[in-house]
């Protein structure tokens, strides 16, 4: 694949809405210019060399294709040579390679991109477990059970008992530490941190080691296992995982982690370390495990934590934009951002003037705020810190739940401004009353987003009267929901997210048939995981489209100036056909955006 | 002020290879013994729970590698130490002039805020051995040393027959908390959006 030809195609798809009846055509032009072969003619493109070693993050699924159009060059062999070392494939996942045969065994069809290739059979080949979490100890006989994954988690720190000379310890998938530099363990996933303490020392006796030569140690290959350290001046983190996911994800999700730890304490923590070396800062932590369970839980079914993007609860123009007004309202009376939340769903925010807000500080405000049950029970004042507004200092959180999902997040930075938060809250949540917004978020809530089976067909009327609309029924006639009830939508389309660069925020399909048990929409997630980061992998990426075929899906991406889409089909789905699907997704995105996404007003500068 | 939540100690054990660091410290965690001498390598981490005076606690027990190779891993290991623990061969006069050296370079490398204070406890270990008639360190002198560096705690313990181990961590436990400096209330600033050039709020940017 030339560069020109990729550059050349790309400025014709950079922007699908302006014409809405040519936007089939560019991606497909890509595919085409870019000579991608179709699967059945062509070998995979990156392929294991003889020694085993393979590329990098995309050769970790069990492609049977992967084809892609990239800026730069050449998939194959010099990308072998710089992450052999990161990427050796070990024996077993040799074995997940060769293609099995579904009817094998229950489970062996939905065997994951990244949970097929544990070395210690049942315990990680069931890496979606009961509760969706990848790091329990499943029996193989539970393989089949299906419960909801965030209904059936609990939150809290489990399996206090363990430390690291349990075998089941040992066993869990994905270990997650913070400890202080001095050695002292702050915090372990699993496990009481003081029986852990010979464990903590040992990590940091390995940091201080490497650190003490002048260098850094990022990342640790043994066997199964990674090793992914990060540095944040006295504080340690850890995460140990046989997850096989990419490097930069398990990096990411320890950042993810530290800000959280930030958005509780600030990093004034340093300070302490500074001025004794031996502070222990257990205390300070005190009942926030459940804070950091609920967001390492979330690393297996937000994709916000990978995405950076926050998403919307589905609602109406004019519903939105009374939410908003409220908002906007007390915001001008010094209140710095005003934020209506739904569980993880943004109805509306605003923020005072030039004050922006990041999507992560959203993700980890709001684990915050959910994990901690003492939010629900009344109304509250809290310092909390945005560490990507700044990590320095607090603010002041007033947050109140309005309904049992519904909460409302006041921050200002003024700490004796409860009375005038709670005076705007009265406010607020009587003109939400009066609107209707509350009922309209819970039918919302029930009613869902975007279902893939009613993808509208294609070409669509080019005037928006005709456009579909979320609120609309669903089983209308137009809909293509019927023929495809139980095999998601047209074209075998399972599942979309959609990802405006411009607003920082993504809408996801709803989840529906054959992706609907927790463990394959995990699956799926960590397939999109995997995907977004060899998209943006700093080395050989940013790419433009990629197309890759296993035994699970065909994952189609598709990365523009302005968007990414991320949509997976049928194993066996057409590409041509699903290419031209995914055309007609960001159509039906560009169409209800209206509704999907917050417009406008929009305060971001990142 | 800091009351009943569990504290982590962190000890580090030094002193010349071969005086029964490691052996001291599985006597102390295990109660057991083992005659064959293994060389530690870089460090091993123990950790014990302590109870004391009412508090729960853990020893982090960093028992170090005694041979000069391992000098370099000082400064990662020594950071945050709340204790240091000296140990010499009763039998071994070269171990005993060492400990001034260990000493030193703990101060050093570890650079605790109060080193005049920093706890110590030296342990002349292996009195056990030939029934004491090939010691060469005798208690007066150990005793001398200790108090000129500001009253040491000393004791002379055997690995071997489990003499005095138990004693002398109780002691480095009560040393390491007395050394627990008053904790200061954690109070981070608050965001001061008018001080901001920016204007982030408030203003008139209208």
């Amino acid at each position: 694949m030339s560069s020109d030809s990729s550059s050349t195609s790309g400025d014709e798809f950079t922007n699908p809405n302006p014409n809405p009846n040519s936007t089939s055509k560019p991606l497909e032009d890509q595919f085409a210019s870019a000579a991608l072969t179709e699967p059945d003619n062509e070998p995979p493109e990156i392929q294991e060399s003889p020694n085993g070693v393979v590329n990098g993050s995309v050769s970790e699924n069990n492609h049977g294709e992967i084809e892609r159009n990239e800026r730069g060059g050449a998939v194959g062999s010099n990308l072998e040579a710089r992450q052999s070392v990161r990427w050796r494939r070990t024996n077993s996942e040799v074995e997940v390679e060769a293609p099995s045969s579904p009817s094998s065994s229950g489970y062996a069809g939905e065997r994951g991109s990244s949970s097929g290739s544990g070395s210690s059979g049942g315990f990680e080949m069931i890496g979606g477990g009961i509760g969706g979490d990848d790091d329990e100890i499943q029996e193989v006989s539970n393989v089949d059970s299906i419960q909801d994954s965030q209904a059936s988690w609990m939150p809290g720190k489990r399996h206090v008992d363990e430390d690291d000379a349990s075998l089941s310890w040992r066993k869990r998938k994905k270990h997650f530490f913070i400890l202080s530099n001095s050695g002292k363990p702050i915090y372990s996933r699993y496990g009481d941190e003081h029986k852990l303490a010979g464990f903590s020392a040992t990590l940091q006796a390995i940091i201080s080691f490497v650190e003490n030569g002048g260098d850094r140690v990022k990342l640790v290959r043994a066997g199964n296992h990674q090793v992914v350290f990060l540095v944040k001046g006295p504080i340690y983190l850890v995460c140990i995982s046989c997850t096989e996911e990419p490097y930069e994800s398990l990096r990411g999700q320890l950042e993810l982690i530290y800000g959280q730890m930030l958005l509780i304490l600030t990093k004034s923590v340093n300070r302490c370390f500074e001025k004794n070396p031996k502070f222990d800062m257990t205390p300070l932590l005190g009942g926030t495990d459940v804070v950091f369970s609920s967001l390492i839980h979330s690393f297996s079914w937000n994709p916000a934590t990978f995405l950076h993007a926050y998403t919307c609860l589905p609602l109406a123009y004019a519903t939105r934009q009374a939410a908003g007004a409220i908002l906007q309202d007390v915001a001008d009376s010094g209140v710095l951002f005003a934020i209506l939340m739904c569980k993880h769903k943004v109805i509306s925010l605003v923020g005072a003037q030039k004050a922006s807000l990041h999507p992560d500080d959203m993700l980890l405000l709001a684990n915050f705020v959910m994990s901690s049950e003492s939010f629900r029970t009344s109304e509250s004042f809290s310092p909390i810190c945005l560490p990507r507004y700044n990590p320095m200092a607090f603010l002041y959180a007033y947050v109140h739940y309005l309904d049992v999902d519904t909460y409302l997040m006041l921050l200002t930075t003024s700490s004796d401004a409860f009375y005038h938060l709670k005076d705007c809250r009265i406010r607020i949540e009587m003109v939400l009353l009066k609107s209707n917004v509350l009922s309209e978020v819970q039918r919302s809530m029930l009613d869902g987003g975007m279902h893939v089976e009613d993808l509208p067909t294609d070409p669509l009327p080019r005037s928006g009267t005709l456009s579909p609309h979320l609120g609309q029924p669903r089983d209308s006639p137009e809909s293509f929901r019927e023929p495809f009830v139980g095999i998601g939508g047209p074209a075998g389309l399972w599942h979309f997210m959609y990802r405006s660069i411009f607003l920082d925020q993504y809408v996801s399909s709803e989840f529906s048939p054959p992706i609907n048990s927790p463990r394959k929409q995990k699956r799926l997630y960590r397939a999109y995981q995997n995907l977004y980061a060899s998209m943006h992998d700093k080395g050989i990426g940013p790419h433009k489209t990629q197309f890759r075929r296993d035994e699970n899906y065909v994952l189609l991406c598709w990365v523009t100036q302005d968007f990414e889409l991320y949509a997976a089909f049928d194993p066996l789905a057409d590409k041509a056909v699903a290419i031209k699907t995914c055309n007609r997704v960001c159509q039906w995105v560009k169409d209800v955006e209206n509704e999907i996404f917050l417009l406008g007003a929009s305060p971001f500068s990142w | 002020m800091a009351s009943r939540r569990r504290m982590l100690l962190k000890v580090i054990i030094l002193g010349d290879s071969g005086v029964g660091k490691t052996s001291l410290m599985n006597q102390y965690v295990n109660r057991k013994f083992s005659n064959q001498y293994k060389a530690t390598i870089g460090a091993d981490f123990l950790t014990k729970e302590v109870q004391f005076e009412d508090r729960q606690f853990t020893l982090q027990i960093w028992d170090t590698a005694g041979q000069e190779r391992f000098q370099s891993l000082g400064v990662a290991f020594y950071r945050g130490a709340d204790c240091c623990v000296l140990v010499y061969d009763v039998n071994v006069m070269k171990s005993f002039d060492n400990l001034n050296n260990w000493r030193e370079e703990f101060l050093i490398q570890a650079s605790p805020s109060d080193p005049e204070n920093f706890p110590f406890v030296v342990l002349g270990n292996k009195i056990d051995v030939d029934s004491g008639n090939s010691r060469v360190v005798s208690e007066k002198k150990a005793k001398a040393w200790c108090a000129s560096k500001g009253n040491i705690p000393y004791f002379e313990t055997s690995a071997k027959e489990g003499f005095n181990v138990e004693a002398a961590f109780q002691c480095i436990a009560k040393n390491a908390l007395k050394n627990e400096p008053e904790e200061d209330i954690y109070l981070p600033d608050t965001i001061d959006v008018v001080g901001r050039q920016q204007q982030r709020s408030s203003g008139c940017e209208c």
